[in-house]
């Protein structure tokens, strides 16, 4: 992300929803924040707590979550539409979405899922983007899921679909640090391992959340404690190439502000940015 | 010889896939039936805490068994989005106290759109 404070970086910021409002609002070295695209009006007035954000100087980033870049079908005009609306509304200086698909053959999944690493699956995601990118009034990053499952016949392993995706589109990373620790928890690698073959100056900004574990499978929840494994990561990840902001993501299950902002604080003392809090 | 797939298309086994997390389908050759079911239920649970957003006294009526309660209604039934599936699973169930009244809120304030819906029918 650029056109930030003093070395074009934002910092540490915090995903903004309406529950915590309140906090978001109160934070005093707040740079930038993100908003769920699909909960932004596409016309109107912004709603008065992001309008106040954008007026303090805070960079408002959309969010998409139902795009479904990684659909067979060609997206939706209506929702690449919206969120284009949406970054025009809040002045944004990027949007992003995620390498996922949400709905095939009629049926909404409910959550973000994963694609075959196929170049056939490459070839999908990388026309989505572009019919999405040619409507779009800024950049756009993607950001690659947490996986839970792998498709039976993968092609390419994860650090080569996704160069491949952002080297055939120009977008920029959102790299979510808690999916990097999550998947391979989960598939018994070695979350460096990929660090050090992503291309990080492309990363735009970084998502740190928390999760945890049900049926011996770790879980990115997004309502539960950043757990030390994710901050340790952070680090490792800035010791590489320190991406130009990150951000707390936390959906629900809030808790007291005390605790989000000792998780900032310590997103903050893992990158070596200054405290917002 | 078949490419990747056994040479089904990229959306017939997108579409697989997702009927075999939300519609009861099976679950498509090849995928690690453990992971898909694990899966599976970790959508239920964040459904479940969508629907509770919409519908919180009928959530907070089950306690801590409301994710169990959700799942074992979601589980093969495709989303219509959280208030109708929260509507719907409420109309299943005997409420009793405060959940049966935010129930009959919800009907009271759906009644006008259905009565113009009525309306509109006839109209045309």
């Amino acid at each position: 992300m650029t056109g930030g404070g003093a070395e074009g970086s934002f910092g540490v910021g915090i995903g903004w929803r309406p529950e915590i409002a309140g906090f978001v609002a109160a934070l005093p070295g707040l740079r930038f924040t993100e908003v769920i695209a699909e909960s932004v009006p596409a016309s109107g007035p912004v709603p008065a707590p992001l309008a106040a954000l954008r007026e303090a100087g805070t960079a408002v980033v959309p969010h998409g979550v139902r795009l479904s870049l990684g659909g067979a079908e060609p997206v939706d005009p209506a929702r690449v539409a919206h969120l284009a609306a949406a970054a025009r509304q809040l002045g944004a200086p990027l949007v992003s979405e995620h390498i996922a698909f949400v709905r095939a053959g009629g049926l909404e999944a409910g959550h973000l899922l994963p694609l075959p690493r196929s170049r056939e699956a490459v070839d999908a995601v990388v026309a989505n983007v572009a019919r999405t990118q040619a409507e779009l009034p800024v950049p756009i990053a993607l950001e690659p899921i947490a996986a839970i499952f792998d498709w039976p016949d993968d092609e390419l392993d994860e650090a080569a679909f996704l160069t491949e995706i952002l080297d055939r589109t120009g977008a920029l990373l959102l790299l979510d640090i808690a999916n990097v620790y999550a998947n391979a928890r989960n598939r018994g690698t070695e979350p460096t391992d990929l660090l050090d073959r992503l291309p990080l100056d492309r990363v735009a900004y970084v998502h740190v959340a928390g999760g945890a574990e049900h049926d011996g499978i770790y879980h990115d929840t997004h309502t539960d404690a950043v757990p030390r494994e994710v901050l340790d990561l952070v680090g490792e990840l800035c010791a590489r190439h320190r991406p130009p902001a990150l951000m707390l993501e936390r959906d629900g299950d809030y808790p007291a502000a005390a605790t989000l902002r000792a998780e900032l604080d310590a997103i903050a003392a893992a990158s070596g940015y200054p405290v917002v809090t | 010889m078949t490419g990747p797939g056994g040479g089904r298309s990229l959306a017939d086994r997108q579409a697989a896939l997702v009927a075999a997390l939300v519609a009861g389908a099976p679950i498509p050759d090849g995928f690690d039936p453990r992971l898909v079911g694990t899966a599976r239920r970790a959508l239920l649970r964040k459904r479940s805490g969508e629907v509770a957003r919409h519908w919180p006294v009928l959530a907070a009526s089950f306690g801590a068994r409301w994710p169990a309660v959700f799942a074992e209604w979601g589980d093969g039934r495709p989303t219509q989005g959280s208030f109708q599936d929260g509507l719907a699973l409420a109309r299943s169930l005997a409420l009793t106290g405060a959940a049966a009244e935010e129930l009959a809120e919800r009907e009271k304030a759906l009644r006008p759109r259905t009565r113009l819906s009525r309306l509109l029918r006839r109209a045309r």
